[in-house]
């Protein structure tokens, strides 16, 4: 049984990108989708044994002897006993005690993976078993393309290989660095990834597939590192929201919002950005946060309502197709509603207009916040069908509801800023009574439309079915037959926010990491491959779906590193030092000293023209018209005098000993991925894993080289069982 | 992992232990010092020397040298490449080497993840907030940390046996090496170039050497060095800058908020950051430095000749000339200075002066080279001229190796002249940490090193017998 000959199915792959707060993993790469599955990358250390378990589990006395139960876990939301959810542990004291486990629960959770670096080997293995576990359905054959951070060391990834052959079927395994995870999803053969993380920010330059330089913000191994990343910015606001009675959890919902936003970097202010100016009463009429002018609120909204709906309530009363033909109606009408009262936009006064202004002209925006709150209520009256034991209620994005009018959530609307609440009564009631006709009724709801927007800022925040997606909101098991349940309420509060959602974004972390893009590219010691890797500059990572800030950190950098074309060279025959200098011997080009590199495979054809056109411009093919275009391509891009284009497309080689950047660019992403485009390329590693799974599982026809770089690209159990775990260091992508 | 409860079709052969743990190599040089395993093309690890004080905290790393309060810049080296402070070696060697190569360590039971507030022991603890002391222990309470790596060093050929015996002091007893091998840098370069015979030409950050290596082993007689290197370079720099006219003022970056395209001679607009806290002059030293690097790699030439740079300034004024545009902006063209700079490197007449005073004509790479050879048997010399391995960073300056070979052709008129200097940047500037990787790889070198039973037998003296 020969290694190159065992190829997968695309659908067998497991994908699985582990980040510090959030893994993406999913079970197939033939669909090159946005990732079907997030976990939350946690564990908690089992009480009484030394195992891990996904969710915080633990005992309480059983509600027969106890009959008003408080357990300590007063953030928990949902419960679930131990029967529902098959935890085969609570064998003894059967009569007294019971084991809970708490999905949402992050009490005394331990996060393996902190700021890209591995904080707990046995924690994260656990974790890896449990996403392994949850994916696979088959027992063996699914191969793993697990993506690394750049701060894993070489001990790690070895200890990684030898638990996944040793403690499950995998086939194969291909570590992928999450640089060039990022690079094989955005197709570009040089660049530099700039991933924001929660608590780091990682620089990876890259060029031709190769990593060059790298360099890490916020991940300083030991007590004094310096948190960077999203994380800062949360930490910011919520200390400039303190006085406003904002906790962690406000700040970062309030960041996540559009109305957060960083301004762009304006040089000559004192602040570096332009604050509105706060012109006292007129402005602060409320704006409506619908009106921001972008679609990023909407569509998320979209997405998560859509995401909540109540499918096992559908599925169980049977009408799913009356309810989705009723859904597609709703959508296409919701649709004609929003385009009417678009419509009626237009039509409005101009004054109407002036109030619309810009969220970031505004000194003050509305800021919708919605908590849950669980407190403990009475039970009016004894639970009747009990719930279907919900399936692995693990997966959270799928996790059925229990069926059931006595869904245990009401809804509360308390509207603090302007709101007539009298809507929320008999909606509430109809959602109650009719689940589905109640979830559909809030698909409809967050449309933009200016009218609604002042009267009924309260009564639009009703969600009759609100149910997070990770948090089922299970009724307490009937037979403990508690006299107080858990109730989960999602609670609307509509908060002004002033200058704060503009200041949160500190100069100082902003600088740190344009300070980190500058030496990481600058810092590649072959200096003719820094003006590609300032010329492809990427933005992933969530943090960086911070409003704004991409191109504030962009405009950062133009303002304080760009080198402007010298008037010394404009007029001269001279040769400007940001072009190659034609004395070239040809002893440093830089050809086949890299070994095992894993070679971008035949799917990546798309080649930027303009790189191509530079490249043989460098490369000097005398006369014809391609290397005139190339040399104007050349001079464009390098926004070079043209005179010395000549001169350049002379040059023999790579020699190249010129101060960049003169270009600082960012990278063109793919349109064709309609799905991407809505998801968001910050999650672009995802998608490249997908294409280096594919590449590395999947493609066979190949040449004798190509077999060759792909066997490289991962490790089978065959060279595992010959080499051991160290044949990961070769074995792989890492960089 | 003891137990194996193995459920594939095809268990591994083999139950894979530690014993595949290889050796790590440590390189430290007065600008860089570089770490990586054994057997790796290139150092996994490379910080500067160069490490920040705040509060009585040291911390490592290019990514923390920012501009803040109470931040000063050190170095654990001196400029003669020799370690210095050895407090501050010990500490960056172990953040390289256990807190950077070697996974994070399970914190010991009683803090271990079970009762995680926010920030309990493993991060978190943000600059300002952060109390000193932590760090200092953080390694030394813990079991010893390198237990199963061999770890092999690398010195300055002018190592002083103090410092040796405190190397090898350090990796047994603070960290547990079960091994350890010094070696030093031009051996490994030369080996790095395949050599075991060589003439070394060392053109480092802070000093300049030539080392004829004769089957692996140093000539001690040989050994010369001068400070020529790229701090010197640098100085020169400084130094034409302060004379020239109008006088070119070095803002480094981290001063610059933004900038204005400006024409070439005119004056910089660009405004400037203020700080609310004094900047440290030892950290402003350091991030001037990059900006003269900068001018190193992209401006700065060596004359290729014909001949001296001296006789032909005039046609060095008609050679294309390159702008260089410096952080704030302020930009000019450079003509035959750029070639003037770095002659002093050749020809002790035309350098600029230094505060440090002038280099003689001794301490040029042509004076050295010719010393060294003087030291070494006649017999030897023509192996050696055949066999010239370049390496070091400043090595990369553009022409470095066009004029060696001129002036080498000029001093042995007779002899057959051959240079060897590896094309890639990165193997230049790495030389000796590639060659200790591929020695410390090798099957022979666990025959070669200082085990930790003949360091408990003999004392830290056993490396001056072994690491000859």
């Amino acid at each position: 049984m020969s290694g190159q000959t065992s190829k997968w199915r695309e659908e067998q792959i497991l994908v699985i990108c582990p980040g510090s707060q959030t893994t993406m993993a999913q079970l197939g790469c033939g669909e090159l989708t946005p990732p079907v599955h997030r976990f939350p990358t946690r564990m908690f250390k089992d009480d009484e044994s030394d195992d891990w378990r996904p969710y915080r589990t633990y005992k309480r006395k059983k509600a027969v002897s106890t009959p008003s139960v408080s357990n300590g876990a007063s953030n928990a939301t949902t419960t679930a006993t131990a029967g529902a959810t098959a935890n085969g542990a609570a064998a003894k004291d059967e009569d007294e005690w019971e084991y809970v486990e708490d999905t949402d629960s992050v009490e005394g959770a331990v996060y393996p993976i902190r700021a890209g670096r591995i904080a707990n080997m046995d924690a994260f293995l656990a974790f890896l078993d449990h996403v392994h576990g949850i994916l696979t359905t088959t027992y063996h054959n699914t191969p793993i393309m697990l993506m690394a951070s750049p701060q894993w060391t070489r001990p790690d990834c070895e200890a990684i290989a030898r638990y996944i052959f040793e403690k499950t079927r995998t086939p194969a395994l291909c570590l992928i660095n999450s640089g060039i995870a990022t690079q094989y999803g955005l197709k570009w053969p040089n660049m530099t990834v700039v991933d924001v993380g929660f608590e780091k920010v990682d620089v990876t330059c890259i060029y031709e597939s190769q990593v060059v330089s790298h360099l890490d913000v916020g991940s300083y191994p030991g007590p004094e590192r310096d948190v960077s990343g999203g994380e800062v910015f949360t930490r910011k606001l919520a200390s400039l929201l303190k006085a406003k009675g904002f906790d962690y959890e406000m700040a970062e919902q309030l960041k996540k919002n559009p109305i957060c936003e960083v301004l762009p970097y304006a040089p000559d202010t004192p602040e570096l950005m332009e604050l509105p100016a706060d012109t006292g009463d007129g402005s602060k009429i409320v704006a409506p946060i619908a009106d921001i002018d972008d679609g990023l609120n909407i569509d998320g909204k979209d997405v998560e309502d859509e995401g909540v709906l109540d499918v096992a309530n559908i599925v169980v009363s049977g009408q799913t197709r009356e309810f989705l033909a009723k859904k597609e109606k709703e959508k296409a009408e919701r649709a004609k509603a929003g385009r009417k009262a678009k419509e009626r936009e237009g039509n409005e006064a101009a004054a109407a207009r002036t109030a619309r202004l810009p969220n970031s002209k505004r000194p003050w925006n509305v800021f919708h916040y919605e908590e849950l709150v669980t407190e403990e209520v009475p039970v009016a009256a004894p639970v009747p069908a009990p719930a279907p034991a919900p399936a692995p209620a693990s997966i959270p994005a799928i996790a059925p509801t229990p069926a059931g009018i006595e869904n245990s959530t009401t809804d509360v609307t308390m509207g603090d800023a302007s709101g007539a609440t009298t809507g929320t009564a008999p909606e509430a009631a109809t959602a109650t009574t009719a689940p589905i006709e109640g979830s559909a009724i809030d698909v409809a709801k967050p449309e933009p439309s200016a009218d609604q927007q002042q009267a009924s800022v309260g009564s639009e925040a009703v969600k009759p079915e609100e149910a997070k997606a990770e948090a089922p909101p299970a009724p307490a098991a009937p037979e403990t037959a508690q006299l107080t349940e858990k109730q989960t309420k999602r609670v609307r509060r509509d908060i002004e926010i002033g200058i704060e959602r503009f200041l949160f974004a500190e100069r100082a972390e902003i600088d740190r990491i344009v300070t980190a893009i500058y030496r990481a590219v600058q810092g590649i010691e072959n200096m003719y491959m820094r003006p590609y890797c300032w010329e492809n500059i990427v933005f992933v990572g969530n943090g960086t779906r911070i409003r704004g800030l991409k191109d504030n950190i962009m405009q950062t950098l133009q303002a304080r590193h760009l080198v402007s074309p010298s008037s010394a060279t404009m007029f001269t025959s001279e040769l400007p030092s940001n072009l190659g200098t034609p004395s070239g011997t040809g002893s440093q080009t830089p050809t086949g000293s890299f070994t095992g590199a894993p070679h971008q495979l035949p799917t990546t054809s798309s080649v930027n023209p303009l790189l191509q056109a530079a490249t043989t411009a460098s490369l000097g093919i005398p006369g014809g018209p391609a290397a005139v275009a190339a040399a104007a391509a050349a001079a464009a891009n390098a926004n070079a005098p043209g005179s010395n284009a000549g001169d350049a497309s002379s040059a023999p080689s790579h020699h190249f000993h010129s101060q960049t950047p003169t270009t600082i660019k960012l990278a063109q992403l793919p349109t064709y991925l309609s799905e991407w485009t809505k998801n968001g390329f910050e999650e672009a590693m995802f998608l490249g894993a997908q294409v280096a799974a594919r590449l590395a599982f999947c493609i066979h026809n190949l040449d004798v080289q190509g077999l060759e770089s792909q066997r490289l690209m991962s490790l089978t159990r065959i060279d595992y069982n010959e080499h051991g775990p160290k044949a990961i260091r070769s074995h792989s992508m890492l960089g | 992992m003891a137990q194996q409860t193995l459920s594939s079709a095809m268990p591994p052969t083999d139950i894979y232990g530690g014993d595949e743990v290889s050796a790590l190599v440590l390189d430290p040089g007065y600008c860089q010092t570089r770490a990586g395993f054994a057997g790796e093309e290139m150092p996994k690890q490379v910080i500067p020397s160069f490490y920040g004080h705040i509060d009585g905290r040291d911390i490592f790393g290019d990514e923390v040298i920012l501009p803040r309060a109470n931040f000063e810049v050190r170095n654990y080296m001196n400029r003669d490449s020799v370690v210095e402070d050895w407090d501050g070696a010990t500490k960056i060697w172990e953040h390289l080497l256990c807190k950077r190569l070697q996974p994070e360590r399970p914190t010991p039971p009683s803090k271990n993840g079970l009762n995680i507030g926010d920030g309990d022991g493993d991060g978190d603890v943000s600059m300002e907030d952060a109390s000193g002391g932590g760090a200092e222990n953080s390694v030394g309470d813990l079991e010893k940390p390198l237990a199963e790596n061999p770890v092999l060093m690398t010195e300055a050929p002018w190592n002083s046996a103090k410092a040796r015996e405190k190397a090898i002091e350090i990796c047994m007893e603070s960290w547990g090496c079960p091994a350890f091998w010094l070696s030093r840098t031009p051996v490994l370069a030369a080996f790095a170039a395949g050599k075991a015979t060589a003439l070394v030409v060392d053109v480092g950050g802070a000093n300049t050497s030539v080392t004829a290596i004769h089957d692996g082993t140093v000539l001690k007689r040989s050994i010369q060095r001068s400070p020529i290197g790229g701090l010197w370079l640098s100085n020169q720099i400084r130094s034409m800058w302060e004379t020239s006219d109008p006088r070119v003022d070095l803002v480094p970056t981290f001063m610059v908020e933004n900038k204005k395209p400006v024409e070439a001679g005119a004056p910089a607009e660009a405004r400037l950051r203020n700080f609310p806290f004094p900047i440290a002059p030892s950290f402003r030293a350091f991030e001037e430095e990059r900006v003269l690097t900068e001018f190193k790699e992209s401006v700065v030439e060596v004359w290729r000749g014909p001949g001296r740079f001296q006789p032909n300034e005039d046609y060095a004024k008609s050679q294309p000339g390159r702008v260089f545009e410096m952080p704030d902006g302020s930009n000019q063209m450079w003509r035959e200075q750029r070639y003037r700079v770095s002659e002093g490197m050749w020809d002790d007449t035309v350098a600029f002066d230094q505060h440090e005073g002038r280099v003689a004509k001794s301490q040029t790479i042509p004076g050295l080279i010719k010393a060294a050879l003087d030291g070494v048997d006649v017999d030897l010399r023509p192996n050696l001229v055949g066999n010239i391995v370049v390496t070091g960073s400043t090595s990369l300056l553009n022409g470095f190796n066009d004029r060696l070979n001129q002036e080498l052709t000029n001093m042995y008129p007779g002899l057959k002249i051959k240079i060897h200097a590896a094309g890639l940047t990165s193997e230049r500037r790495f030389g000796a940490w590639i060659g200790g990787s591929i020695l410390a790889s090798l099957g022979t070198f666990h025959q070669m090193w200082i085990s930790r039973k003949e360091y408990d037998e003999n004392g830290a003296g056993i490396v001056e017998k072994r690491c000859k």
